[in-house]
């Protein structure tokens, strides 16, 4: 069975901010492959224009009035955060050093 | 024990206004059947006390619409304030949002009664609903098979006459493909016809919610209430509100049909095909005409949709890093160990391999090779589907291959969970609205789906030929058989 190189499984783990255990990297060697081979079919397929669809939606954006309204309590916006510090979320060191 | 829950809604509603019952009454027995169907594991979070109070302030109001105090059941992807929301995910086990989606608040303008939050497949990615966090639900006619998915726990509780009507959610066939394997009615609207907003979002440019119900009309009555213009979501489609019962009832004569011949394939079981056939002939004798066609890149669509809802997903999916909610991972060293673990520990498998795949999607070159490829043929499959409503009135198909499948059965293959959908993908591709109608039983009495497409926006004539097919077809949808008679 086809599989991918232990690298490259990290790499799309390393881009997509997952962790990964040995086991786990093992499977996905396997698993990632299909889906890669599966999504490599588009490479084949021919004919087509090049005019895009990036959404079914047909009209122009409309932004909405620029006009105050409902604001989030901050207490209430900070209910679900797992750390907290005061009126702010907490997050571990981003700088060594 | 009280049948209240067996009548129409229309039954139900005249009930309330003549005070003959409560909405009381109808939440009692709400929890008394999930209660007794707990195997069935259709919820994830129950509502019951908010509900019995809700249900007790009803009593000093007037019955002023049809669905006043009626139960309905929400798919756990829909943010609800005050009342957990997990996407099926240990990610959010612990998650109360605080605000509604918008159509949370619409059925709360109604006064209907929100009685738990539905099981499904973690974050919507499956076809079978057995990738929830929370074990799979099992479906009301025969425990052993599965619910189908993603909106699985939607259609189990519809189906097994727990609640009378549920919302789902729909990126790739996961409100219409559940309902054929549950036996229900099941409308994807058209992209824009219903706010996304507080939708916990999973591929945005191909999400759509909508409702799951018994039958025809009393889909069409929820839709309804549930679409509409919302200014927070800049998706949402500037169309007045419309009746979607409004041609129910009306002559389907001279109407043209188009069936592309991949739906009809050898991709698609026996017994399926058999059930589907018959319903064509019963469309021609009705005066209809049948046309088989090709539909061009419709074999494309698999391939297609992975490539976008993966690439959509992997960005929608990066809010999940244990900072702002969600589980946290404890103690990490920094920052980005707190997201990688967070993220490893917090999602299930199926999600995972989404996530990596969609981030190499968009990745570097690969996006052009991929995405923006994707991206130009799905403009093609849109305009192809165009083309053929020039010509006819609506699409039609079997909604899936086979039957509900064996909940044992292994489903470790990471490509099974899109080959499932591979009849009611195109739609999301499009944009397009389309309704699984039951229209017959395998030899194990599993039900079987019709697909019904139309035009952007055509719900209620989608609504008009699927309700006099149900009425043709006099299919007894009850689970329970004997038990109810």
């Amino acid at each position: 069975m086809e599989k991918l190189s232990k690298e490259e499984v990290l790499h799309v783990a390393n881009l997509a901010r997952i962790n990964l255990s040995d086991d786990e990297i093992e499977k996905y060697r396997v698993d990632l492959k299909k889906l890669i081979d599966e999504i490599d079919k588009i490479k084949d397929i021919k004919g087509y224009d090049d005019d895009l669809m990036i959404s079914p939606v047909e009209y122009n954006t409309e932004l909405r009035p620029d006009k105050e309204g409902k604001m989030l309590d901050y207490k209430k916006a900070l209910e679900n955060a797992p750390h907290k510090t005061g009126n702010f979320v907490e997050v571990p060191v981003m700088l060594n050093e | 024990m009280s049948k209240y829950l067996d009548l129409s809604i229309k039954e139900i509603n005249k009930l309330l206004k003549d005070k003959k019952i409560k909405p009381i009454d109808l939440v009692n027995e709400v929890f008394e059947r999930i209660e007794s169907n707990s195997d069935l594991n259709c919820f994830i979070t129950l509502n019951k006390e908010e509900a019995i109070k809700k249900a007790k302030e009803l009593e000093s109001k007037e019955v002023d619409n049809i669905f006043f105090g009626i139960p309905i059941a929400i798919k756990d992807n829909i943010c609800t304030e005050g009342l957990r929301t997990t996407c099926a995910s240990k990610i959010l086990e612990n998650f109360v949002p605080i605000y509604n989606a918008t159509v949370i608040d619409k059925i709360n303008e109604k006064n209907m009664i929100i009685v738990g939050k539905t099981n499904m497949d973690e974050f919507a990615m499956g076809s079978c609903s057995k990738t929830s966090y929370f074990k799979a639900p099992h479906n009301p006619w025969n425990k052993d098979k599965i619910t189908g998915g993603s909106s699985g726990g939607s259609a189990a509780c519809v189906s097994g006459r727990l609640v009378p009507l549920s919302l789902g959610s729909d990126t790739g066939g996961s409100i219409r493909q559940p309902a054929a394997h549950c036996g229900i009615v099941g409308m994807k609207p058209t992209y824009g016809r219903v706010s996304r907003y507080g939708l916990v979002a999973f591929a945005s440019s191909l999400d759509q919610i909508g409702p799951m119900t018994r039958n025809v009309e009393e889909n069409a009555e929820l839709l309804n209430i549930i679409c509409g213009k919302d200014e927070k979501d800049l998706t949402s489609a500037r169309k007045d509100v419309e009746d979607f019962t409004r041609l129910i009832g009306k002559d389907i004569n001279k109407m043209k049909i188009a069936v592309p011949n991949y739906f009809v394939s050898d991709i698609v079981s026996k017994e399926v095909l058999d059930n589907f056939n018959k319903t064509v002939e019963l469309l021609k004798k009705s005066g209809c005409t049948v046309d088989y066609i090709d539909i061009k890149y419709l074999e494309n669509a698999v391939t297609l949709y992975q490539i976008i809802a993966m690439g959509e997903a992997s960005g929608n999916l990066a809010r999940f890093d244990g900072v702002k909610y969600g589980y946290s991972y404890e103690n990490p060293k920094d920052l980005e160990e707190l997201y990688t673990k967070t993220r490893q520990i917090g999602f299930g498998d199926e999600v995972k391999r989404r996530i990596m795949v969609g981030s190499f999607i968009l990745s570097g070159e690969n996006a052009k090779i991929y995405y923006d490829k994707a991206l130009s043929i799905r403009d093609d499959i849109k305009k192809s589907f165009d083309k053929v409503f020039e010509k006819y009135d609506f699409i039609i198909g079997p909604t899936t291959t086979t039957p509900a499948y064996d909940i044992k059965e292994d489903s470790t293959d990471p490509l099974k969970a899109f080959m499932d959908d591979v009849l009611v993908i195109p739609v999301n591709m499009a944009g397009l609205p389309g309704l699984n109608l039951p229209i017959g039983f395998s030899k194990d009495k599993l039900p079987i789906g019709m697909h019904i497409v139309s035009k952007r926006f055509e719900e209620a004539k989608i609504y008009q030929l699927a309700s006099f097919l149900e009425k043709e077809l006099k299919l007894n949808l009850d689970p329970r058989g004997d038990k109810n008679e």
